[in-house]
């Protein structure tokens, strides 16, 4: 029987983090979500959420997040070590601002990772090794980036490096407990390092196809869900408040 | 604010920059790759407004010509890695 564990990283104030609780239990029930506050700490205990951890990291808070090697190595160990003895056999990490709108997500989910025969599905995915990649050039510029690599893979070829959009993936827990495992030996950026870990692992990564048109780094879809829900979208990024959205009804 | 304005002057001229652009193909599918306004400057070529991962190659020549040579882009292939196992 598989469960699913939504991992949703917030760091807006208590109020927002309440709205977005509720459009999450449109989609799963209080027990299988797991909120991680990046926010104030201050803040922390007015979160009215069940399953809630707080992380504070340096690396968490980032202003230009590719140039400061935003990472979630901290996210995920948190994650990871809060699944310890409860039976989750899947995860899904969300960003705050990266919204659900169908209400079976995990049936979906379960379904494409089936039929992907996948570990790891992700959005944006490409590889991007040799190539000018902007993340790729900025790492590659050090000798220990593709050294690390070498050191750790698994597989045949070893200066495969891929890259994803960081806001939203899905996850079998093995492979999550072991990516959240490894210590990052160096700053990497999380849409460089997170699937190229999960890749040298073992782990066969995957792309969310066809959610492209609706999962972007820039831009803002608030207006655009019903849209979206009809052009067969699961979810959405960017959306960046749920102040006056209604489930159903945006 | 700062950074702001520096993205407002970036996004301006990378919109001049694609007036100039040209369309970048694939020199083994023949599919568009995207745009980019390709400048040689001080022994370099700088590749300017693209947004792909793209590889950069010498294409390989039907007809040996010692006077010209032909530089071509190409992208990864979709990646499909199999699940590898611990051993």
């Amino acid at each position: 029987m598989s469960r699913v564990l939504n991992v949703v990283l917030a760091h807006t104030p208590p109020a927002e983090i309440a709205r977005l609780a509720a459009w999450w239990g449109n989609v799963a029930a209080p027990e299988s979500l797991l909120l991680i506050h990046g926010g104030p700490e201050a803040d922390f205990p007015a979160i009215a959420v069940p399953n809630k951890v707080h992380v504070s990291s340096a690396r968490l808070k980032t202003g230009d997040h590719p140039r400061e090697r935003q990472s979630y190595t901290e996210v995920f160990a948190a994650a990871s070590e809060w699944m310890k003895g409860r039976d989750f056999t899947h995860v899904y990490f969300a960003e705050f601002d990266h919204l659900p709108i169908v209400a079976d997500l995990g049936r979906r989910q379960l379904e494409r990772l089936a039929s992907e025969k996948a570990d790891v599905l992700c959005h944006g995915l490409r590889r991007v090794d040799d190539t000018g990649w902007h993340h790729y050039l900025y790492h590659s510029k050090a000798p220990e980036f593709h050294r690390h690599w070498e050191r750790i893979s698994r597989r045949a070829d070893k200066r495969v490096i891929f890259s994803m959009l960081g806001t939203g993936s899905f996850w079998m827990r093995p492979a999550f407990d072991a990516v959240a495992a490894e210590k990052e030996p160096f700053p990497m950026y999380l849409e460089i390092y997170l699937p190229t870990l999960a890749h040298h692992l073992g782990y066969r990564v995957r792309s969310f196809v066809g959610e492209e048109q609706w999962v972007r780094n820039l831009g803002c879809f608030r207006g655009k869900l019903r849209e979206a829900r009809l052009a067969g979208a699961w979810t959405v990024h960017p959306v960046k408040s749920l102040e006056g959205l209604r489930w159903g009804g945006e | 604010m700062k950074r702001f304005l520096i993205r407002k002057f970036r996004d301006f001229g990378l919109a001049v920059a694609r007036q100039f652009a040209s369309d970048l193909v694939d020199f083994r599918t023949g599919k568009k790759i995207g745009r980019a306004l390709l400048l040689p400057w001080r022994g370099r070529i700088h590749v300017i407004g693209l947004d792909e991962a793209v590889q950069v190659a010498f294409i390989p020549q039907k007809r040996l010509t010692f006077w010209r040579q032909e530089i071509g882009f190409t992208v990864h292939p979709p990646s499909d890695f199999p699940h590898e196992p611990r051993s």
